[in-house]
């Protein structure tokens, strides 16, 4: 079966840009370690349903690093509170400090995960679909831009390693001649790639690229299962606006401590978010059960 | 009426002291097959630049080009975006899309056609390509001949009454080139549609082409069909362009005299009805030429494993084979066959997991070592100087060379001349120049060189071919990776083919050629199962036979 048509890749563009975003909204209204927690692991276990942490296993070393950062650091900067864990060299560590670090971690962990799934889903193609009507030559730009970082990563190890042989490299000498060599270094790749771009440029022009506006191969459905995403995000984002406003998302650290564990109305919010990301893994599930059981039957 | 008639034009770049063109009169008649050939800086790409609108250079153009009577510049856009296609060398640079789907439906989509119309011309032209197992896969996956059919296909979708191709098989390897060649011929001879095709490689083009135009320093020296065109080119005193001539027509003209009014052959039909025709014995002297084998090695390796990630296939396996002092290896091997690879990890960039790389006795894997050096498919990597003065400097200033010899080398070069140019700012043969005396100045012993004849014109290529000569004889031992089959046959001491990630059947030049079906000579495809003795180059059949009546 084709990836590209089924789950999450079926929907039309606009309804998964907006689930997306709409993701990111309910990340970062729940300030509170249990929706932290909760939206962290989902996201993770779409991460795995969509591509089996491929690319998560490409990055996660620098996104663990990152949240590690912030785990550490947050506490060393938080300085409002009442419950002292103890002193790091006469400063004192507070337990909100350290629920702080953890939120923010897992926060910034799933928008990242979240942006993983969101760059398998929205291709270049949907890209150009959403937004080169509205602002053309920001979206060309973008495509542009996007189609450069993996380019650019394996052309700066090229000319790496050709430039070793003479005896350039960005690890070896003082300070400065590293960051002499990292711009000689840079100054290659750019010079290489405007060049490669200009030809890539003539290409598109070739094929009458902007000479007026562009059709589709194949028109982007809204299915009933665009109407529901929609509605969902609609319904969703109201709601993680509202539990963030009435502080029920939140977990209130002054001027006292709010217990972690969840209580009366939170639990309503932590359905809705519980729902929310598990919308997809029903729509990627469904598609994989159906698929299941029409082998099955035969 | 012709298709497309470019008349009179004349072509200044900004800033240029000369014309790249001059008084440039061309007729492409509907369906016709052009080849264009000349040395590199003749105008070539600046011409077929010129017959497409979208890609046409700036500068200062006086004369006319129409399309079907009309101005170029006077045509709608979308007339010009699809009546007239236009494939360009580097296979990569062109692809635009993430899937192959994408990047062939983006011409059509870009004219705003509606889907059922698109659907059948896809359906069409895939169907014709041979793409099925293709449509889904990621562009950034194919091989360089992959892309290539991608680009010709895409472009073909739209239509176009004319096609115009700047080089399109200079990255391919010889299978690539030979069934890109192909396709472009049906399309000629099937759909009717007018190619214009620039090419270093003329070897195959010559015999399908209509007209070979020859260009030399912005001036049109000749347009005719292929076999007057060959006339002419072996009746012209200077030899400059005795190497456009495909091997066929020099075998011939070495024992036939031009003035005959036999027919020149072009092909390698035509060159094998003419030696069926002749009595060859092999010269008694010849026979003696022995290769002693005696020579020490100078760099080994062994057992080579190498993938770029875990999981991955890997691209070296068991890799292992032995330089001899001197020696000229070469090794051929299709698109992906990780011959760049290889040279990487002898070159000690790369780190093989298994196996070792051993320089005269010492383990060098995955070191650099001072006398081997490394010179890459594409200069431009090497360069980091504003200056070719500064750039020979910085190569010089740690050289274990004395101050005379450094001297030595960058007089024999002549590159002193170049002194304050920007090294980007070179043509293609002069970067290669530069980047060899560069490796040069550091006194290496092995040279590491890939992809050396890449886009070089025959001229190029033949310098290039007498330096590998002349620092072997001073003790240098190359390794040379090459898609150019020609080159290697003429100038290699042994050839090896790199498949499956080892190196197979690596022979004396002469010996490797003449198994091979494909991967060969034309001159071997020329003398193979005739009555005369098989060669596998021009220089061998010159040495080794004896040709009793050469003028039938």
């Amino acid at each position: 079966m084709s990836r590209t048509k089924r789950g999450l890749h079926a929907l039309h563009p606009l309804s998964a840009f907006l689930y997306y975003v709409g993701g990111a909204v309910f990340i970062m209204a729940g300030q509170h370690p249990v929706f932290a927690a909760c939206t962290f692991v989902l996201v993770f276990v779409l991460n795995g349903i969509q591509d089996h942490f491929a690319a998560l296993k490409k990055w996660g070393r620098w996104y663990a690093a990152a949240a590690f950062l912030i785990v550490i650091l947050t506490p060393a900067f938080h300085r409002r509170g009442t419950h002292i864990l103890f002193y790091f060299r006469d400063n004192p560590v507070l337990l909100e400090g350290v629920i702080q670090g953890v939120i923010a971690a897992l926060s910034l962990l799933a928008l990242l995960f979240l942006f993983v799934s969101f760059n398998q889903v929205i291709t270049s193609e949907k890209f150009l679909f959403l937004f080169s009507r509205v602002v053309p030559q920001w979206a060309l730009l973008a495509m542009l831009t996007m189609r450069f970082v993996p380019l650019f990563q394996r052309r700066l190890h090229d000319i790496g390693l050709v430039q070793k042989t003479k005896g350039m490299s960005v690890k070896k000498g003082g300070f400065l001649s590293r960051i002499e060599s990292a711009m000689k270094l840079l100054h290659i790749l750019l010079e290489w790639s405007l060049e490669e771009a200009l030809q890539t440029a003539d290409s598109m022009k070739a094929r009458g690229y902007g000479i007026e506006r562009r059709s589709r191969y194949s028109p982007y459905a809204f299915s009933a299962i665009d109407a529901v995403v929609l509605a969902l995000t609609a319904a969703g984002g109201v709601c993680a606006i509202f539990g963030y406003a009435l502080g029920d998302t939140v977990l209130t650290t002054s001027p006292v401590l709010e217990p972690v564990l969840l209580s009366g109305r939170e639990w309503f919010y932590f359905s809705v978010y519980l729902f929310y990301f598990a919308f997809p893994m029903m729509i990627e599930g469904r598609e994989r059960w159906r698929w299941h059981f029409s082998k099955s039957t035969k | 009426m012709a298709l497309l008639q470019i008349n009179q034009i004349t072509f200044q770049y900004p800033d240029a002291p000369t014309e790249a063109l001059r008084d440039v009169s061309l007729m492409v008649n509907e369906g016709e097959f052009i080849a264009i050939c000349g040395p590199s800086g003749s105008g070539k790409s600046t011409l077929l630049r010129l017959m497409k609108r979208e890609c046409a250079p700036h500068g200062r153009l006086d004369g006319t080009i129409r399309y079907q009577g009309i101005p170029l510049k006077e045509l709608p856009p979308k007339t010009t975006a699809t009546a007239i296609g236009m494939v360009f060398q580097d296979p990569d640079n062109q692809i635009v899309m993430e899937t192959v789907m994408e990047e062939l439906l983006f011409g059509l989509e870009n004219i705003g056609l509606d889907t059922l119309t698109m659907r059948k011309k896809i359906a069409e032209i895939v169907h014709f390509f041979g793409l099925e197992p293709l449509l889904d896969r990621p562009t950034y996956e194919l091989s360089g001949g992959q892309k290539q059919l991608i680009n010709l296909a895409s472009v073909l979708l739209m239509e176009p009454r004319i096609l115009l191709l700047d080089e399109p098989t200079s990255q391919l390897d010889p299978i690539a080139a030979k069934d890109f060649l192909n396709m472009l011929r049906r399309m000629n001879e099937e759909l009717g549609i007018a190619v214009v095709i620039v090419e270093h490689r003329l070897e195959d083009v010559w015999p399908i082409a209509d007209r070979v135009v020859l260009l030399h320093e912005g001036r049109v020296i000749y347009d005719d069909p292929p076999h007057k065109a060959a006339t002419f080119l072996a009746s012209k005193a200077d030899d400059a362009f005795f190497d456009y001539l495909p091997s066929a027509s020099r075998l011939f003209l070495h024992y036939a005299a031009t003035n005959q009014n036999s027919r020149l052959p072009i092909t390698v039909k035509e060159a094998r009805s003419w030696i069926k025709g002749l009595t060859v014995r092999v010269k008694e002297a010849s026979t003696q030429v022995v290769h002693e084998r005696m020579k020490p090695v100078v760099l080994e390796t062994k057992n080579i494993d190498f993938q770029y990630e875990k999981g991955k296939p890997r691209i070296l396996d068991r890799l292992s084979f032995s330089l001899y002092e001197n020696e000229k290896l070469a090794i051929v091997g299709g698109n992906g066959s990780g011959k760049s690879t290889m040279l990487k990890v002898l070159a000690g960039l790369l780190k093989p997991q298994r196996g070792k790389v051993v320089y005269q006795g010492r383990k060098t894997t995955g070191h650099i070592h001072p006398d081997i050096a490394y010179m890459p498919q594409n200069p431009r990597l090497y360069f980091s100087e504003e200056s070719v003065k500064l750039e020979l400097e910085k190569a010089a200033h740690d050289s274990p060379l004395s101050p005379e010899t450094k001297q030595h080398i960058i007089d024999e070069w002549g590159l002193a001349a170049l002194g304050d140019r920007h090294p980007y700012d070179l043509s293609g043969g002069e970067m290669q120049k530069l980047v060899f005396a560069c490796l040069l100045l550091r006194g290496p012993r092995v040279m590491l060189i890939d992809e050396p004849t890449k886009g070089l014109d025959p001229e190029s290529k033949k310098q290039f071919g007498e330096w590998l000569n002349r620092f072997s004889w001073r003790g240098m031992s190359f390794v040379i990776v090459t898609h150019d089959i020609e080159f290697a046959a003429d100038y290699a001491d042994r050839v090896g083919m790199l498949f499956r990630g080892e190196v197979t059947a690596m022979a004396d030049a002469a010996a490797f050629f003449k198994g091979n079906a494909f991967y060969t000579t034309s001159i071997n495809r020329i003398t193979r199962g005739v009555s005369a003795p098989e060669v596998s180059t021009l220089k061998e059949a010159y040495v080794t036979w004896d040709v009793q009546n050469g003028s039938p």
